[in-house]
């Protein structure tokens, strides 16, 4: 992870106050604190779904924070002649903005933005997690979902930051509603090549009536509606959650400061998805930092960790419940009020 | 959205026999312009500017020590332009890497736009860094990445001989109009313009399609003028923010203090 360099005093002190009684950090926080989360959907109106993110930034100075943009744009791929996939595909990228990392060179900016997109892409396009509704025509053509991440400054907890900013995107994302056409040649000799739409339910007389496989001849798709902005992805309950656990033996904190990161050796990521109608499951975990921790300690963090994400996830729901509310309803509202 | 092909019965006519373009505007008028001059990050200036739907993020950074000593001269200072171009910020979604050429071209036109505008000789052996993240296109890109830049450098405290507003416009047969969307861009020639507006100087002039010589003269004049129209909008929006980082954080500063003294009537 990318810190700001330290002395070795301030180091030292930073670690002295999180271990002492009361435990000290440097914004008054207690160790399981977050800092205030700004969150905004719908910001990129030429996506399928979009969503911006701002972690600690202090409302009366505007500026600072960890900032977060996340866009989902879907394409139509071709899964015989094409990279397309049957049952769509999820592809996410982490791109870093040099305005965040200001003391980085360009080469070391390209290795932390692989690294967060290999985390990120990881997690997010494992089969688990993978929505039914993405599928166009099955085995001909299907959606692939390119989620694509910005980060514009960076004030400590960009992991978190990351995964809810997906999160948040992947709820807001509306799929296009298709529906199969098939063509059908004319019958009845005199014009041969002409061909019209058919609707696949329609049947044709051509079949026999022993023949019972339901043979897909729909060769391509169309919007019923154009301007639908379609249904919603399918799975927004399974979208993980990150929780970055600060190990200070013998405690950990949450939410680090860029000081307060550059003085911990060792962070354990922890991304959970929370499904409704199952147990709470861990997608994904990263150990990062030259430090090191014994293998028992393992588990009570993890248990730890999973208390701390649902709580995240239930207050980021809810949030994303009331952005809904806010862009369609409330909108509508005002709409005819005018 | 997927794009279908789908026979649309009325064509979008550029200019239609009202005098109204395919967004409603006149043919002179400019799209609204929302300046923020907010701090990002931590950024020495930052700007985010729109024109429309045209969305840009311009963060700066400097004087400061060159991250590279090879780059520095002995009696200037360095300035290097990054440009990023977000994969959602258009229609189709087009991921450009940082080395593509399209945008070395793009941020190597904003640097020489303001190298002569920049007081360079003040700050020897040392680097401006001017990063610009473009989030959303509707045409006019340029424009609008060179006003963020004007606004952030501003924001940013370092001395230029003037601001550099810029412009784009486009002649639909003889008819000059005033800065394109997306749709007006891919039909018509159109020419990106940037002046500036104390002295009239002319900093950049950038054209990528073909123009009829007699033609170019009117739309250099009216973009010109049009400069001088963004420069106030600038200006205001500079002012605001002086004003506001000048009194101390603005309005919010009473009511901290409002709230401090209830706390210590409790004590």
């Amino acid at each position: 992870m990318a810190s700001i360099s330290l002395s070795k005093s301030e180091k030292s002190y930073i670690q002295t106050s999180l271990l002492s009684t009361p435990p000290l950090r440097g914004d008054g926080r207690s160790l399981l604190d977050y800092r205030t989360i700004a969150l905004e959907t719908g910001i990129a109106p030429l996506a399928n779904g979009s969503a911006r993110l701002n972690i600690g930034k202090p409302t009366h100075e505007g500026g600072g924070g960890t900032e977060v943009l996340g866009a989902v744009k879907l394409e139509v791929e071709d899964v015989e002649n094409g990279d397309g996939v049957d049952g769509g595909r999820i592809v996410c990228s982490v791109s870093c903005s040099p305005a965040a990392y200001p003391h980085l060179s360009s080469n070391a900016l390209d290795d932390l933005s692989y690294d967060m997109t290999t985390l990120l892409n990881q997690t997010l396009s494992h089969p688990s997690l993978h929505p039914p509704n993405l599928c166009i025509l099955p085995k001909k053509k299907s959606w692939c979902l390119n989620l694509d991440v910005i980060v514009l400054s960076d004030s400590g907890n960009v992991y978190d930051a990351l995964f809810m900013a997906a999160r948040a995107a992947l709820w807001d994302t509306k799929v296009p509603i298709t529906r199969a056409v098939e063509y059908q040649a004319k019958r009845g000799g005199k014009n041969p090549q002409e061909n019209t739409d058919v609707d696949m339910d329609t049947e044709t007389e051509q079949q026999s009536g022993f023949d019972t496989r339901h043979i897909s001849r729909a060769v391509d798709f169309e919007l019923p509606d154009y301007w639908d902005e379609g249904e919603t992805l399918a799975g927004q309950d399974l979208w993980p959650v990150c929780v970055t656990l600060n190990i200070m033996p013998p405690t950990y904190y949450l939410d680090a400061t860029p000081q307060e990161e550059a003085s911990t050796p060792l962070r354990l990521l922890l991304a959970m998805s929370f499904p409704k109608s199952a147990s709470s499951r861990l997608q994904a975990t990263r150990l990062l930092g030259p430090g090191e921790i014994e293998l028992s300690q393992i588990k009570r963090l993890i248990q730890e960790g999973e208390k701390h994400g649902r709580e995240l996830y239930s207050a980021l729901e809810a949030k994303l419940r009331e952005e809904d509310v806010r862009r369609n309803q409330k909108a509508r509202d005002k709409f005819v009020l005018r | 959205m997927v794009r279908q092909m789908v026979v649309e019965s009325v064509y979008c006519k550029i200019l239609n026999d009202g005098g109204f373009r395919s967004d409603g505007r006149r043919q002179y008028e400019l799209r609204d312009i929302n300046i923020d001059l907010g701090q990002q990050g931590s950024a020495d200036g930052s700007a985010s500017v729109s024109h429309g739907l045209t969305q840009v993020l311009v963060s700066v950074f400097g004087p400061r020590e060159a991250k590279m000593r090879s780059q520095t001269i002995h009696d200037r200072a360095n300035i290097n332009v990054e440009v990023a171009v977000a994969p959602f910020s258009t229609g189709e979604r087009r991921r450009r890497g940082r080395g593509d050429k399209r945008i070395l071209e793009f941020a190597s036109t904003i640097k020489s736009t303001f190298e002569p505008v920049i007081q360079t000789a003040l700050y020897p052996r040392s680097q401006i860094d001017i990063f610009v993240q473009i989030l959303q296109q509707d045409g006019g890109v340029l424009q609008a990445c060179i006003n963020a830049t004007t606004l952030a450098l501003a924001s940013a405290g370092i001395p230029l001989l003037d601001f550099v507003c810029a412009v784009t416009g486009g002649v639909h047969s003889t008819s000059p109009l005033l800065d394109l969307t997306t749709l007006e861009e891919n039909d018509v020639p159109h020419v990106t313009v940037a002046v500036m507006p104390r002295t009239g100087k002319v900093t950049l002039v950038t054209m990528e399609t073909r123009l009829h010589v007699d033609r170019f003269e009117d739309i250099f004049r009216v973009g010109c003028e049009a400069g001088k129209v963004i420069h106030k909008e600038m200006r205001a929006a500079v002012k605001e923010r002086t004003r506001s980082v000048g009194s101390g954080g603005g309005p919010d500063v009473g009511d901290r203090d409002v709230v401090m003294e209830e706390r210590m009537e409790d004590y």
